[in-house]
């Protein structure tokens, strides 16, 4: 697995070094040339040396709920293969996630007042007075760059600040929370941003699911509580819509009248154009309007049934195509039949989709849009991995030509 | 083969080392240099007293019903301050906290040959032939 070096040092001022290294397995990645500046003298040291057998690809998530053991997370890892596990050996309290290429970090991790703190001060976690981006920028930098980093643990439990964890670079970071697209240089260095924006009543309505069953909980104090989190949530976290090269908007259903149960869900997959390595999914004609109901004669759905939309439109000044799907799905032959209409899945194989959803079909979601679309999400990106591998394997070789 | 000539030493993982305006960072495995991580490292008792076990399920729902009551009392005299809605916030924590454990207790659940292959599925009895 190592890399075979063969490094030259001089103290000459005006030569040039070669540092080389054969792909000695499938590990290390790339052969790079460095040539050390002529003009430069320093006492110190007199080679240049970089090294990087892997770059880092970092995808940001912003999601409301908690932290990479969301369902989002878990599909996503699967489409990579693999399950997707806190680190062994280490706090059981972690709120990492390691699977084979992937990391997922959980930004709350990045806290700078911990539960105790923040009452005194009285600020909601929402408050990027209570986050520490520029630790989360210097780790996210450093990973990225293939660097290992001393990550601390906020433990959602206690809420206090845990003794800190090793993270080694992965192949995919995935930073998921509160604020991953807040801060402007951690926004430079994401290579894909998704957004979940789940609409009041949607939120409403799973929580009620959620906490009914705790006891102390009554329908006051879950209302309460998301009404007092609402200034800063709407202050703080949901601008970063603008910024995320996809948006998952769950809304509640128009095919049932006045329904408030939030079991059948209106998903909308809004793609940003223009994104490199990102090309959007779309229905029978990209660019058009297209308005669809597959259950008819080929196809027999239940109550309430499915109904697709797709159209261009624009997101806080940018072009996008939105895919929306409204309904659930029952069977399987439903499932596959939409699939096979679908374009630019970025599936290896037909029935990809279908796959994905199957192997999950206990995750919440996996009868519906958000089930759909998180798993179309997580394709996109292992495309966009490639893509961004593949492409950066090339660049080196054409820095040395030149 | 390798001939290293300098008295740098390569270590399997990489390191960028730089003599330029920047300061000389260290060999890898780099660590960052957080004042908030110092002290710790100076005295490893902590990190040696990790807990083994995570906290069980009942802890996280007495806090939730505590916190309840707190953000309650809290709320009940000024409803907009910042108290009331970190207070609040605390619950959304907590709540949140309580339903992963729950997910994770049921998904662990009952089975105690499927926790032991997951953390060797090489053995005879874990082994899966799918193809």
């Amino acid at each position: 697995m190592a890399a075979v070096s063969t490094i030259y040092s001089t103290q000459a001022l005006n030569s040039t070094h070669f540092l080389t290294s054969s792909p000695s397995s499938s590990t290390s990645k790339q052969v790079f040339f460095y040539r050390r500046h002529q003009s430069q003298t320093n006492r110190r040291f007199n080679t240049i040396i970089t090294c990087a057998a892997q770059q880092t690809v970092v995808i940001g998530l912003a999601a409301d709920s908690g932290c990479g053991k969301s369902t989002f997370m878990r599909r996503l890892t699967s489409v990579f293969g693999g399950a997707a596990e806190p680190p062994k050996g280490g706090n059981p309290d972690s709120n990492t996630l390691i699977s084979d290429m992937t990391t997922v970090i959980c930004l709350d991790d990045y806290h700078s007042l911990d539960r105790t703190g923040r009452k005194e001060k009285g600020v909601t976690a929402l408050d990027p007075r209570a986050n520490d981006f520029d630790l989360m920028y210097e780790q996210v930098k450093a990973l990225k760059s293939g660097i290992a980093v001393e990550k601390p643990i906020y433990n959602h439990v206690t809420g206090l600040l845990d003794a800190p964890e090793l993270i080694q670079p992965p192949k995919i970071l995935v930073i998921e929370g509160l604020h991953p697209m807040f801060d402007e240089r951690v926004r430079e260095l994401l290579d894909f941003s998704i957004y979940l924006d789940i609409s009041n009543e949607v939120k409403f309505a799973w929580k009620i699911q959620r906490d009914m069953a705790e006891r102390g909980h009554s329908l006051e104090s879950i209302k309460a509580s998301i009404e007092a989190r609402k200034p800063d949530f709407d202050a703080f976290i949901d601008p970063q819509k603008q910024y995320a090269d996809a948006v998952i908007e769950v809304l509640p259903t128009q095919l049932i009248p006045d329904d408030n149960e939030g079991k059948v869900l209106r998903v909308r997959l809004i793609m940003k154009e223009g994104v490199k390595y990102f090309s959007p999914v779309y229905l029978f004609d990209e660019g058009s309007t297209i308005s669809w109901i597959p259950c008819g004669r080929k196809l027999t759905c239940s109550y309430p049934g499915i109904k697709f939309n797709y159209e261009p439109d624009t997101y806080f000044d940018h072009e996008v195509s939105v895919l929306e799907m409204d309904g659930q799905f029952d069977r399987l032959d439903e499932l596959i039949y939409v699939e096979s209409h679908l374009s630019n899945l970025s599936t290896k194989f037909y029935g990809e989709v279908t796959q994905q959803m199957l192997k999950h079909a206990d995750f919440p979601g996996s009868n519906n849009g958000t089930g759909l679309f998180q798993t179309i999400v997580g394709l996109k990106i292992r495309d966009l991995y490639e893509q961004l591998i593949a492409n950066r394997a090339t660049v080196p070789a054409e820095a040395a030509k030149a | 083969m390798a001939t290293i000539t300098t008295s740098l030493n390569i270590a399997t993982q990489p390191a960028v080392i730089t003599s330029k305006s920047q300061p000389a960072r260290l060999a890898c495995p780099v660590r960052l240099n957080n004042p908030w991580n110092l002290g710790s490292r100076a005295t490893n008792r902590m990190v040696n007293l990790r807990p083994v076990k995570a906290t069980p399920e009942g802890v996280i729902s007495d806090k939730v019903e505590k916190s309840i009551k707190d953000a309650e009392e809290t709320c009940a005299g000024d409803p907009v301050s910042g108290e009331c809605v970190a207070a609040w916030d605390e619950v959304e924590e907590l709540s949140a906290a309580a339903s992963h454990a729950r997910d994770k207790k049921k998904a662990e659940g009952s089975d105690p040959l499927e926790e032991y292959c997951k953390d060797n599925p090489e053995t005879d009895e874990c082994r899966t032939y799918d193809n």
